[in-house]
């Protein structure tokens, strides 16, 4: 039996920070300026306290961190508040999930989002959930869609200023995809952006026929924000069915392609689409990662992303313009990149009925798990897999509302989900490294080379340390400059998440 | 299923990629499990068993689909096309399936071959008994009689997850492809020790595994001055050791080591 427990490690520091949102911040770096740990004392580091979860599923949560409370989801629909000197539980809520849920890949939730005294949580019935901080008691909640045609929130919230957004997860279940806000205090929807075009919208003629109507476009991954430009910008899922990509003729807008969007209207800003008309299911829900770089002697505001499609990509986060692109993993589906950013697909290498081998397989060259950026090396880091294909196979599948809908199937050496306790496969399959990349091309600085391969996120200190664990079950410590390792310790289940980092009372 | 979980659920010494393009193989299918074979049976019987015979050995209008000989091709993506697009001028014509249930009405055809195996199987299963203790298998392996070794796997149910050719081929070429759970490890320590074993487990620091006299061992990879693991099977090629005759008995033998669900099936 795999047992899955929150765990904290004595991070200690002398400057008070929380972790108020998924990603730590609107730009969503996952870096801290806490700096007390270091590469001299991090092999000192101790577990702190163990709190056991109902759950054995897998978490993807992450906890944020109010003035000493830990406030965290649970599979399948819970929330909890920790004491984080303790781990003792204040208050938990949990609400009941109806049989007709269906997710594809576990009752995920990713975590909260919280706004005065009010917590916000999606849910796998597809509402957003109020909740007071102090109580855990519910003060509204709202239908975001319809739960038994395929549509789950396991997104954690976004709260911009008077609004908490949301989408959808069910890219596999045939849904048409938007993001959403709402009103923070009362649940009313303010604005909605469809990620699939309906009748009438631009983008809608990227679709044929009725495709659009079960085209996915999911928003399974908070996005980020940049208050000076107004703009929300989040990553959009792959389009349906996923693996037969002869029923959708066209790009498919606005999937595996990030949005820029006004946040008080929802209007669409810019957008720019990765992967156009995907034929693997490489849903661009990564963390946008906003930085202001000083591009060849100027400042410009970027967008870093490492794309599940293999591809890094640096734009210019204020109109989306491409300004540079390239593998950080082996990848066969494409050719390379064209002037503008968009890829030269490779022939022969659709899905077909035998099953076609493609790199990146279908997790891609990364997943959801947050990339980080330190302003003090520079560098871009993301853990990804290496080495690694699937068999893709197409066929053709009825539309039934609730239910698979992916046009095919996947064969991959490596298991895509989650793994048993046994790791006894050849390197020739695939591998997991952590990777820093140089954000002015793309290239490869250093390297952490791991045996299994890893769902963990990454944090990066103003210590020039770097955190995050594997499938292997380690929890590990990197010096960010170097990739070098140097505190690593045995969590006894696979570490799938982001680590975070914060202080209490002073440490 | 995890392709390894799968190798497990099989304890198969012998993963034989070349066969698959040929005669398929179950594990080859998108769609594999136990359940999918049930539903592709249940498939089969509303959709396929008026023309193939309720247990799918031939009617009087459509040929045996159990031989794991098919006269319009025999790989997965010929019966997939066959199914859904029939064959013109014949009475089979396309159905209107959707993917998921061909592929286990593939699957459940696969299973068949192998259940069907057993009876088709030309040697003499209780002189492949005596072949199978004379050649000393049962040092490495067991039948599923209470003895026998650990080093290979077991073969008390082999006869339900293999087909002929896939049993013969384990024991000609028996490393045409070791499943990893089997891969051999030859290490040696900084001071100086030389370790065998099977390698059971691994992570970035560690190796697990089972030495050959079924000690469990951990080896720290810091500690180590080499270690290689290996992909080649420790049992040698009973090509030129078998008889003609004593191959075909020592195969109707191990196919005849079935599940008792598989029995059920075959008879």
């Amino acid at each position: 039996m795999r047992i899955f427990a929150f765990l904290t490690l004595a991070l200690v520091s002398v400057s008070a920070q929380n972790w108020t949102t998924y990603n730590g911040s609107y730009a969503s770096t996952h870096y801290s300026t806490l700096d007390q740990i270091t590469p001299s004392n991090v092999a000192n580091l101790n577990l702190k306290w163990v709190a056991q979860a109902d759950s054995l599923e897998k978490f993807e949560a992450t906890p944020l961190i109010v003035d000493g409370v830990m406030y965290v989801s649970e599979p399948p629909n819970t929330a909890v508040a920790i004491d984080t000197r303790t781990g003792r539980e204040y208050w938990r809520y949990e609400r009941p999930v109806p049989p007709a849920t269906f997710v594809c890949c576990g009752n995920i939730n990713r975590g909260l989002a919280i706004s005065g005294d009010t917590l916000y949580m999606g849910t796998l019935d597809a509402h957003l959930v109020a909740l007071d901080r102090s109580t855990g008691r519910k003060k509204w909640e709202t239908k975001v869609a319809e739960y038994t045609h395929g549509y789950s929130v396991t997104v954690a919230p976004l709260v911009v200023k008077d609004k908490v957004i949301v989408g959808p997860a069910g890219g596999e279940r045939g849904i048409s995809g938007f993001l959403a806000a709402y009103d923070a205090k009362t649940g009313k929807e303010i604005w909605k952006f469809h990620t699939i075009p309906q009748p009438g919208e631009p983008g809608h003629e990227t679709w044929s026929g009725d495709a659009w109507k079960t085209g996915g476009g999911s928003t399974w991954v908070t996005g980020s924000y940049d208050p000076e430009l107004n703009l929300i910008y989040w990553g959009i899922g792959n389009p349906g069915p996923d693996w037969n990509p002869f029923v959708r003729p066209g790009n498919n807008l606005y999937t595996d392609s990030v949005v820029a969007l006004d946040a008080d209207t929802g209007k669409l800003k810019w957008y720019f689409q990765f992967t156009p008309h995907d034929e693997w299911d490489f849903d661009s829900v990564q963390v946008p990662v906003l930085v202001d770089l000083d591009w060849h002697g100027k400042p410009r505001k970027a967008m870093l992303w490492g794309n599940r499609n293999g591809f890094f990509y640096v734009l210019d986060r204020t109109n989306g313009e491409f300004l540079v692109g390239k593998p950080f993993v082996k990848e066969t589906w494409s050719s390379g990149l064209d002037d503008s950013g968009k890829p030269v697909k490779a022939p022969g290498k659709s899905p077909s009925i035998g099953g076609t081998d493609v790199y990146p397989g279908v997790q891609g060259g990364t997943n959801w798990y947050s990339p980080s950026f330190s302003p003090r090396t520079g560098y871009f880091y993301l853990t990804a897999w290496e080495d690694y294909h699937t068999a893709y196979f197409t066929f053709d599948e009825e539309y039934e509302a609730g239910k698979s809908f992916t046009g095919g199937s996947i064969r991959s050496p490596l298991p895509a989900i989650s793994r048993d306790p046994i790791i006894n496969w050849g390197p020739e399959w695939g591998y997991g490294v952590i990777r820093a990349l140089n954000p002015m091309n793309g290239e490869k600085v250093w390297e952490y080379k791991m045996l299994d391969v890893s769902d963990a996120g990454i944090l990066t200190t103003a210590s020039d340390l770097l955190f995050s664990g594997n499938r292997e079950g380690y929890f590990f410590a990197l010096d960010a400059r170097t990739g070098k390792e140097l505190w690593k310790r045995y969590l006894g289940m696979q570490v799938a998440d982001s680590p975070i980092t914060y202080t209490v009372n002073g440490v | 299923m995890s392709f390894r979980r799968l190798c497990r659920g099989c304890l198969l010494l012998f993963w034989l990629a070349p066969l698959e393009a040929q005669h398929g193989s179950i594990a080859g299918l998108p769609f594999s499990t136990p359940k999918d074979v049930q539903a592709g049976q249940k498939s089969f019987r509303s959709q396929c068993a008026s023309c193939h015979g309720l247990d799918a050995s031939g009617g009087s209008v459509a040929p045996s689909l159990v031989s794991g000989a098919f006269k319009h091709g025999g790989s997965d993506e010929d019966l997939f096309n066959t199914i859904t697009k029939g064959v013109p001028g014949t009475a089979m014509t396309a159905f209107a399936l959707q993917g998921r249930e061909v592929w286990q009405l593939i699957a459940f055809l696969r299973s068949t071959e192998i259940a069907h195996s057993a009876g088709k199987a030309p040697g003499d299963a209780a002189k492949g008994a005596q072949v199978y203790h004379a050649g000393g298998c049962a040092r490495c392996h067991t039948d599923g009689s209470g003895t026998g070794g650990f080093t290979g796997p077991d073969l008390s149910e082999i006869g339900s997850h293999r087909t002929l050719a896939e049993i013969e081929q384990s024991i000609v070429d028996p490393s045409a492809e070791v499943a990893p759970e089997y891969w051999p490890v030859l290490a040696v320590t900084k001071a100086g020790e030389t370790i065998h074993g099977i390698r059971l487990n691994e992570d970035m620091d560690s190796i697990q595994i089972r030495e050959s006299g079924g000690h469990l061992r951990t080896l720290m990879k810091a500690e180590l001055r080499s270690w290689e693991i290996s992909r080649q099977s420790p049992m040698p090629s009973f090509k030129d050791r078998l008889s003609a005759g004593d191959l075909e008995n020592l195969i109707a033998y191990l196919a005849s080591l079935r599940e008792p669900a598989a029995e059920g099936q075959s008879k």
